[in-house]
């Protein structure tokens, strides 16, 4: 599999190169053109029918497609629902943690389970529900952001506004809390709820905050009506 | 702490700006700055020196350090004493529900030193600015973040202002230090000599020595209805006027017949 992403940083486009029987698993919509030999197969995951229930708590589709190049190689277009940049990240042995909308596609055999992020998150608004990408063979996996994409390293601890985050290391240490010492400052300070992390690792972040641009824009708009 | 790591990917390396004055003539020495993937969707790291504090609009930071902390501000200068803190208050207040501006800031700072990551809302541009004393008049809303010695008051445009949509009041800074602006879309400077005519919602920003009139952009009642121009500001003097490539009430014009009923 070949993965080349154009457009960069937005609004990027990913071209998936399959060779002949090779397959991507990719979120539903992500898929903006591919060559005809290539089959998709729509379908719960590996999950089954649970699995497709903890996508949809998780802000996702049901459903996820398979891709499949058949009688040769295939060539997939794919893309995400925002404006902005996508990345192509090799898995690694400690696997990622994604926040739900940024995930866009992943080599088959690439686990992806649905993770609540915690009560707090559920209340905060950014609902920080994160997918868990774990895999025991190299493989890749396709993020997509609003805005453009930056890698942190984290080395000790950083703290990032939860409507910011792409995706990071399983190595890092988490936890959602308050961006200000009380709850008041929290509020007032507009920031809503960070996350911090702790240990090392990499953060990818992205530089607009989709309900915070919706927000603004939203506020512009008539009401609707009933 | 930690660092920041550039991107590995190619695409989205920006140009690298640091302030060009180094060790300016007041507020305090040049700040340590990047801003990264512009022009559609720029975020500007900071890098604080120990002690050293950035204000930023509320609700902006993207990210920091932990050893960087954050306090939540009065969008209004505070000094001691209790009426200058009403005052101080009543601003603010002004500020919020008459000039757009948010009610709060942040200041960040820390006494190591650290990163803050901030971004604004909109999809645009963020330009930056090394105040030495003159005076720059902002657009509602184009007002990011600042270090140094900078005082911001609010100006009414005018009458005429208030057939805008963009808001009748602008922000007027002065003094010493560096200052982050956003706009929509990417930032266009117009460097003038005599008169010219800019469409309110596309303007970000001016610098204080030009004089202005908010009118509308010509053919009298019928113009203002129909040309489709709305309120234009005509410019006159020597002096930078900044624009927008993208005009907000053009998105949301746009928009709103498309939403469902």
């Amino acid at each position: 599999m070949q993965i080349d992403v154009g457009y960069r940083p937005a609004p990027a486009m990913a071209r998936v190169q399959l060779a002949a029987g090779e397959s991507i698993m990719a979120e539903t919509g992500a898929m903006v053109g591919m060559s005809t030999n290539v089959h998709i197969q729509t379908g719960m995951g590996k999950r089954g029918i649970m699995g497709g229930l903890k996508r949809v708590f998780g802000g996702e589709s049901f459903f996820q497609n398979t891709f499949t190049a058949q009688n040769g190689p295939g060539e997939l277009l794919l893309a995400h629902s925002l404006c902005g940049d996508i990345v192509p990240l090799e898995m690694t042995q400690a696997g990622f943690l994604i926040q739900s909308s940024s995930y866009i596609a992943s080599a088959p055999w690439v686990d992806i389970d649905t993770k609540v992020g915690g009560f707090k998150t559920f209340f905060g608004g950014e609902g920080l529900f994160v997918l868990k990408a774990t895999t025991t063979h190299p493989g890749q996996i396709l993020v997509g952001a609003f805005g453009g994409i930056q890698e942190l390293q984290c080395d000790g601890d950083l703290v990032i506004d939860t409507g910011h985050l792409v995706c990071w290391d399983a190595t890092l240490d988490y936890s959602v809390g308050k961006s200000a010492e009380g709850w008041i400052a929290t509020f007032l300070s507009g920031e809503g709820l960070v996350c911090h992390f702790r240990g090392q690792g990499r953060i990818w972040i992205q530089t607009r905050n989709p309900s915070e641009y919706g927000g603004l824009v939203g506020r512009m708009l008539p009401p609707r009506k009933r | 702490m930690s660092d920041l790591q550039q991107p590995t990917s190619p695409a989205p390396a920006a140009p690298v700006r640091t302030a060009p004055v180094p060790g300016g003539a007041g507020g305090g020495p040049a700040t340590r700055f990047e801003i990264t993937h512009g022009p559609s969707f720029a975020m500007l790291r900071v890098d604080l020196a120990p002690g050293q504090v950035v204000s930023a609009e509320a609700g902006s930071m993207v990210a920091r350090h932990s050893g960087v902390g954050m306090e939540v501000k009065l969008n209004a200068a505070a000094s001691a004493g209790f009426v200058a803190k009403l005052k101080a208050f009543m601003i603010a207040l002004i500020r919020k529900f008459v000039g757009g501006e948010t009610f709060f800031v942040n200041h960040f700072s820390s006494p190591q030193g650290g990163s803050v990551w901030i971004a604004p809302a909109m999809a645009g541009a963020i330009a930056h600015r090394r105040m030495q004393g003159e005076t720059l008049t902002l657009s509602t809303g184009a007002y990011m973040a600042s270090t140094g010695d900078l005082q911001m008051r609010l100006k009414f445009g005018g009458l005429r202002s208030l057939l805008a949509k963009e808001g009748a009041f602008f922000l007027q800074i002065t003094g010493h230090g560096d200052l982050w602006f956003n706009s929509y879309g990417g930032v266009h400077s117009v460097p003038i000599n005599g008169p010219f005519i800019v469409d309110n919602g596309h303007l970000v920003g001016f610098e204080g020595a030009l004089d202005y009139v908010i009118k509308g952009a010509g053919g009298g009642l019928m113009g203002l209805v129909a040309s489709g121009e709305g309120i234009v500001c005509e410019f006159n003097g020597q002096g930078t006027v900044y624009l927008q490539s993208r005009n907000r009430s053009a998105l949301v014009d746009w928009l709103t017949p498309l939403l469902p009923r």
